[in-house]
């Protein structure tokens, strides 16, 4: 009995011990960096934005923080600097809605940043619930309160991070263990933070981007089994809100930073198929970025863009993947009409690229194989 | 509430545990009834709009069980009680677990545009089956009258209430009322404590962990050979971990209480035939399919072709039961469609030589592990055309990506696959004897070393600190 009760108090000690010690260890090698850059151990970036952005923030040093979804993910901070001449941070979330963005950016100002290059995409404005209560990015992580510390520190993730830190320090581990790294399951496999979220750089664009994708990409989603997933959320009143709070309040907050807002180039099979299977839809979606421009076109510190009508790239199905994503090809395109101005939206006329979209869509027929 | 939540690990155990060691110096019944009604709040703070049919469904089978078991009636009204006590039991179950699948196919062949919306009470499935199997064997003579508080705690247990193990009263009932239970037993808290760190290790860690990689095959639009093998097999241990994980917990706080709970898993993966598979997951599930429904449906006393029929019919049920769904349906009788095949095997073809015999029994562990992962994937599919899209890119090995992501994912499922085929299971570990009610003897003769107590510890931990603020049982769903 007394050897039982023993047994159970060395149990219990123990394994506040190893909890305790667990977090030390976090804490020391901070694989998140949220606490200090890296010194003591090679610094290592994860893929999963939503938490990595938290300690990137905090770390890096940036005038510009780029915004988007998965549209805007592969992009490198390393051609945003070079095209336009800054020190970007890229803080892009796939599948992020706007009330996400807009959290970040905020941090992102409060931490530096004088410019904002965003990529707005409509359907991130459909679900942007309360981010207090976002399951998917922890605001208390980011604001570093006790909350959001305890939960990085008390963490067997983050431990197993920084016990796989730790011993990609040690000298004769180190290139093995770099290099291994992506193929290992840790998140914190980057070694350089130029290639988060970034396409390799011997992907095979070719295979990855190509018409025949693109084209079973439309089939799919217009397919009426899963074609009212295409307004699947969709309702103006609640989008209109949610921009108002999201985009345009952070704007009117932060008159000193100047904020790039463009809507990227999707392919026209988007505005296609909403056409085709989703009427309601795209009325939405049009009247949704008529408010957006006519709105930002007021606030002196945007400059608004509109790449969705640049025939020569939306109409080449050849460079996307599926009916939005486009290659790093458009990438680089995206990146020099934001240097040269080009496609700027006119204040004075606001809608015109709008109008000239709804033409495009309405006369386009869809390529038959 | 979960058990790896840390209001549950921090808060709720060990209060009801001090309130119930407290109160069992005082008498024998009022731990019982403080253990009930700890369970009604522990089932409250996460359904508290389901408590009441909870009660109800205490009540309606405690009556119909008293009336079966106190009663004289004759013998048509004994059969009477039970048919309302079971169909009353069934209806429920009707109705709020299937009465929107009925919906839904009722729309889709006469094209009608009916609309049920009806939320599923959490555990319904589970405490439905141990009040049949209760009102089954009441009828049959096999039940003693029991105290409601007993009975009451027997159903709303609730290390097992909301997903399991199935219990059965002739086990649980006999220990609810034992004295001796009522006393803190240091030695079963301790080896109750180590079970709980490994299932709270196994959900927290293993299952959570693998949880991403799921999306591989199930969330993706095409997925590749790879992807789609990788994402069935990730999703073959994730349910494994998941659910034996919460099976452990249960069975480690159940015996903090001095209560011995059913194991429900015996390395399932390890099975050499189907058979031994359904020996093996889920056992106290396979028990009551077993007991109740294909033993009264005639088991394999009529003959060949009607226990061939009766083994369909069984799992059909069985994986109904899991879900109201086409898929589960077909998951079902897949299964019912394998045990056939293993049973037809058995009888047509004589035993092999001693020779073959190793050879012949890990062929039939692949075969059976391949047969289960193609199974799981009907039971993880949103539709059973998403189902046969990810079975036919694991038909097609000409379409492989295998990238960066495809590697990390094949060594995580690499790991897990030497667990599982490996490592002992938890009940080897511990020692844990359920029908003789032992468990830790090496333990208690002193005859383990501190490593292992330390071990646990890292165990325990490692669980604590893998707990994520969103995270569900996978059989919380059924």
């Amino acid at each position: 009995m007394r050897s039982a009760v023993t047994s159970l108090k060395r149990l219990i000690l123990a394994s506040i011990a190893c909890v305790l010690g667990a977090a030390a260890l976090t804490f020391v090698v901070d694989p998140l960096q949220l606490f200090r850059p890296s010194r003591l151990v090679a610094a290592g970036y994860s893929e999963d934005t939503r938490v990595q952005n938290a300690g990137l923030i905090r770390s890096q040093s940036f005038d510009t923080a780029f915004m988007g979804t998965s549209l805007a993910i592969h992009f490198r901070q390393s051609d945003i600097d070079r095209a336009l001449g800054v020190r970007s941070l890229k803080l892009a979330m796939t599948g992020s809605n706007s009330r996400q963005q807009g959290f970040v950016l905020e941090q992102a100002i409060d931490h530096g940043a004088r410019r904002v290059i965003w990529a707005m995409d409509d359907f991130s404005f459909i679900a942007a619930a309360d981010i207090e209560a976002d399951p998917y990015l922890s605001v208390d992580l980011y604001r570093r309160t006790p909350r959001g510390i305890a939960s990085y520190l008390f963490s067997a993730a983050m431990a197993k991070e920084s016990l796989f830190a730790l011993l990609r320090s040690i000298p004769p581990l180190r290139d093995p263990l770099t290099r291994a790294a992506p193929y290992l399951p840790v998140k914190f496999a980057l070694s350089d933070v130029d290639d988060i979220y970034a396409l390799p750089r011997n992907f095979d664009v070719a295979r990855g981007y190509n018409a025949e994708r693109t084209l079973a990409a439309f089939a799919y989603i217009t397919d009426p089994v899963r074609s009212r997933f295409l307004g699947e959320g969709y309702g103006y009143e609640a989008m209109v809100r949610h921009f108002e709070r999201d985009v345009a309040g952070l704007v009117t907050r932060h008159p000193d930073v100047t904020f790039d807002i463009y809507f990227p180039p999707y392919s026209i099979l988007q505005f296609v198929a909403m056409r085709d299977a989703s009427p309601a839809t795209l009325k939405i979606v049009t009247d949704l970025t008529a408010h957006i421009a006519q709105r930002l076109s007021q606030l002196s510190n945007v400059r608004l863009y509109d790449f969705r009508a640049i025939k020569a790239v939306t109409h080449d199905l050849g460079n996307y993947s599926d009916v939005i994503h486009h290659s790093p090809v458009v990438d680089a395109m995206v990146l020099g009409w934001l240097a040269s101005g080009e496609y700027r939206v006119d204040p004075n006329t606001p809608l015109a690229s709008l109008e000239k979209l709804k033409a495009q869509v309405e006369s386009y027929r869809v390529p038959q194989p | 509430m979960l058990f790896n939540s840390y209001p549950f690990i921090l808060l709720f155990l060990p209060v009801v545990l001090a309130g119930y060691f407290w109160f069992g110096r005082r008498s024998n019944l009022a731990p019982v009834i403080w253990l009930a009604l700890a369970s009604l709040a522990f089932y409250a703070i996460g359904s508290w709009q389901f408590v009441a049919l909870l009660l109800l469904s205490i009540a309606f089978n405690y009556g119909v069980g008293h009336l079966l078991i106190v009663a004289k009636l004759t013998p048509p009204q004994r059969k009477a009680a039970l048919a309302l006590g079971v169909v009353g039991d069934l209806l429920v179950l009707g109705i709020f677990k299937y009465a929107g699948f009925a919906t839904d196919n009722i729309n889709a062949l006469f094209g009608t545009h009916l609309a049920v919306h009806i939320l599923l009470p959490v555990g319904i499935s589970f405490y439905t089956f141990t009040q049949i199997a209760f009102l089954v064997d009441a009828y049959r003579g096999q039940v003693a009258a029991y105290a409601l508080p007993h009975y009451a705690l027997f159903v709303t247990y609730f290390p097992h209430l909301i997903a399991g193990p199935i219990l059965h009263h002739k086990d649980m009932i006999p220990q609810f009322e034992r004295e001796e239970s009522k006393h803190p037993d240091p030695h079963l808290i301790l080896c109750g404590m180590i079970i709980f760190a490994i299932g709270l290790f196994k959900k927290t860690c293993l299952a959570d962990g693998i949880q991403p990689l799921v999306a591989l095959a199930f969330d993706a639009r095409a997925p590749s050979f790879d992807q789609a093998w990788l994402g069935a097999l990730a999703y073959t241990f994730q349910l494994y971990f998941d659910f034996s994980g919460y099976s452990d917990m249960a069975i480690g706080i159940s015996l903090m209480f001095g209560i011995f709970l059913p194991i429900n898993f015996n390395s399932p993966y390890k099975a050499t035939s189907i058979v031994d598979f359904w020996r093996r997951w889920h056992m106290t599930l396979s028990q009551f399919l077993r007991d109740y429904l294909y033993i009264p449906l005639g088991g394999n006393r009529r003959g060949r072709v009607l226990r061939y029929v009766n083994l369909l019919l069984t799992m059909l049920l069985g994986g109904l039961w899991h879900g109201a769904a086409w898929t589960f349906v077909i998951w079902g009788a897949l299964h019912g469609v394998y045990l056939c095949v293993n049973h037809a095997f058995n009888a047509l073809v004589p035993s092999v030589p001693a020779i073959l015999a190793r050879p012949v029994r890990f062929a039939g562990a692949v075969l059976t592990f391949l047969a289960v992962v193609a199974a799981w994937v009907f039971f993880r599919a949103e539709r059973v055309d998403w189902a046969l899209r990810i079975l036919n890119a694991m038909a097609d090995p000409a379409n492989i990506v295998f990238g960066r992501e495809e590697i990390a994912a094949l060594v995580m499922v690499s790991i897990y696959a030497a667990l599982v085929w490996l490592a002992p299971n938890t009940q080897a570990i511990m020692g844990y004897d359920h029908g003789n009610r032992r468990v830790g003897e090496a333990m208690r003769a002193g005859r383990m070393r501190p490593l292992v107590l330390y071990g646990a510890s890292l165990v325990l931990a490692l669980g604590i600190l893998g707990i994520q603020s969103h995270s569900e049982f996978i059989y919380f769903r059924f």
